[in-house]
This record gives structure tokens, C-alpha cells and sequence, in this order.
């Protein structure tokens, strides 16, 4: 009788544990769902689009990172996401919108480096723009990014990470993430200077 | 010190208000999405019993049909045995001696089947 006590405690224990784990994990992805989707929104510039993404980026996070400390699950969710997002712009290639995306990867290469240096006392063009203006205006600004920059500052500037958590988000060295970053700055300040 | 220019303060806040006036449909969606993600980690452990459930029953037909196949053929070899050596002993009319009996008779009916006129 004691053993059998023993047995469905353990059972109990491992079930609360279960659970504790799912509700844990259901939290976390709570609290990036809606980051991810805006991330995947702007990428793809499709809601439907990035709600699939997104549910596919939950699906593969789960399945292959739940098991990993809670600490490492937002570089973690967000390189599935990255991943996604990849493969989302691959296949649009494949589809014949090759061009649109080597544009961008032209102008990307093109930037001067020198001219980039971003001034952080400057308040910036989006002071001069209303709300609802400064977040079409964001927006508009953001979409037209080539996906490592855009990919770059929303990690870095809008989910906080490090530099180091960025890299590991994105599969890239630290250096490329400071130059993606940089690029990303300038040309989203030129895009709304444009606008405002 | 905030390492980015100031104007990010804005952007950041803009971007997190643009994820928090989401509209019910989609938030909706999300959530199905989450739990749908949510409820595949329970699922392999179900996985894994129908598999082998599947495994266990493909294994069981497999060696019932074995061995209905070698009962039949035991069974069909040892008639197939039993007929050839009672084949040659066997004469089908051997018991029936009113047959014999009225071999004439049947004769007889054969014959005026063939000329029906003579025999009336």
C-alpha cells in the first residue's frame, strides 16, 4: 500500500511539473506573440501571412527548444521566427519576386558606413509627426528595410536584447549585427525625414 | 544611457502600441496558434502507444496469418494424402447392389427412351 502512495504521488509530482511547465511555456509565448507577429507583419506586409509564420515559429519553438532553460527561449523563439521569415522570402523569390528583394540587398550593400553614424542626442524626425502620421510613417519605414536590418533593429531597439542575444536570434557574428543595426538606423531616419 | 539615438524611445513605444491595439480576430487566432503549439508536447506520448499499438497488432495479424497458412497446408497435404491412398480402394457402386440387381431394368428404360413405339 505505501508503494502504491509513493507511486501516485510521483505521478502527481510529475504531472504538476508537467503542468507547471506548459503554463510557463504558455506565458512566455503569450508575452512575444504579439511582438512576433508585428515582426512578421512588416516582413511579409500580409496579416494572414505573418499569423501562419507565427504559428509555425511556435510550433518549431516548441518542438525543439521547450526542454531548454526558460532564459534562453526568447533568442531561441526568435530565431525560429528569423528562420521563418528566411524561408518565407526565399519561397517569394522562387516566385519570381527576386527583384524587389535584390533592390534592397543593392542599397543595403551600397551604404556608407561614415555617413551612417547615428546621433543619439538628436530627437529625430518622428517628433515632428502626429501619432497615428509617425506610426504610418514607422511602419512604411520598417517594411521597406531589407529583413536583416529590420530584423536587427526590432530585436535590438524594441525586444531590448544585447548584441549577443541578437546575434544568436539572427545566426550571425556580433559585428554583423552592429553593422545591420547602423544601417538600419540611417535609413529609417532618411525614410522619415522623407516622410515628416 | 540608452546606446540607441533618442528618436527609438518613440519608435519603440509606437511599435509596442501597434502590438497592443491588435483586433480581436487576430488575437483570437494567436491563441488558437499558441495552443495548438502548446498541444503537440502532449502528443507524442499518444503518438508513441498508438504507434505501437498499430505495431503490436500489424505483429499479431502477421503471425496469425503465418500460421493459418501452415495449419491449411497441413491440413490440406494430409487430405491430399488420405484421398490418394483410399483412391484406388474406393469403387463409387461397390455398396449398392439393388444397382446391380436392376441392371435390366435400366436396360430396359434405356432402350425405350431410344424407340419409345416398340414398348407401348
Amino acid at each position: 500500500m505505501p508503494l502504491t502512495i509513493a507511486v501516485r504521488t510521483d505521478e502527481w509530482n510529475c504531472q504538476s511539473v508537467e503542468r507547471g511547465a506548459e503554463r510557463t511555456l504558455d506565458e512566455f509565448l503569450q508575452s512575444v506573440e504579439r511582438r512576433a507577429l508585428r515582426m512578421a507583419e512588416l516582413a511579409t506586409r500580409n496579416r494572414d501571412e505573418a499569423l501562419d509564420l507565427v504559428q509555425d515559429a511556435m510550433f518549431g519553438f516548441v518542438r525543439n527548444y521547450a526542454a531548454k532553460p526558460a532564459a534562453d527561449w526568447a533568442p531561441l523563439f526568435y530565431r525560429v521566427l528569423d528562420s521563418r521569415l528566411h524561408d518565407w522570402h526565399r519561397r517569394r523569390q522562387v516566385r519570381g519576386r527576386w527583384l524587389a528583394a535584390w533592390l534592397h540587398d543593392a542599397d543595403d550593400a551600397g551604404a556608407d558606413e561614415i555617413a551612417q553614424a547615428a546621433d543619439t542626442n538628436d530627437p529625430g524626425p518622428l517628433l515632428r509627426l502626429a501619432d497615428s502620421q509617425a506610426a504610418r510613417a514607422l511602419d512604411s519605414a520598417l517594411a521597406k528595410l531589407p529583413l536583416r536590418q529590420r530584423q536587427a533593429f526590432l530585436l535590438r531597439v524594441w525586444e531590448g536584447f544585447d548584441v549577443a542575444a541578437t546575434a544568436a536570434a539572427m545566426r550571425c557574428s556580433d559585428g554583423s549585427v552592429k553593422t545591420h543595426l547602423s544601417r538600419a538606423l540611417t535609413a529609417l531616419r532618411r525614410e522619415l525625414e522623407d516622410y515628416a | 544611457m540608452n546606446e540607441h539615438p533618442q528618436w527609438t524611445n518613440q519608435a519603440k513605444a509606437l511599435l509596442e502600441a501597434s502590438a497592443h491595439e491588435l483586433d480581436a480576430s487576430t488575437l483570437s487566432r494567436l491563441n488558437r496558434a499558441r495552443q495548438s503549439a502548446l498541444a503537440q508536447r502532449r502528443k507524442p506520448a499518444a503518438r508513441g502507444f498508438i504507434a505501437a499499438g498499430l505495431v503490436s497488432a500489424c505483429a499479431l495479424l502477421l503471425a496469425v496469418a503465418v500460421w493459418h497458412g501452415r495449419a491449411d497446408t497441413t491440413h490440406a497435404r494430409g487430405a491430399a494424402t488420405a484421398v490418394a491412398a483410399n483412391a484406388d480402394d474406393i469403387d463409387p457402386l461397390a455398396d449398392d447392389d439393388d444397382f446391380y440387381a436392376d441392371m435390366d431394368f435400366y436396360a430396359w428404360v434405356d432402350a425405350a427412351e431410344e424407340d419409345p413405339e416398340d414398348y407401348l
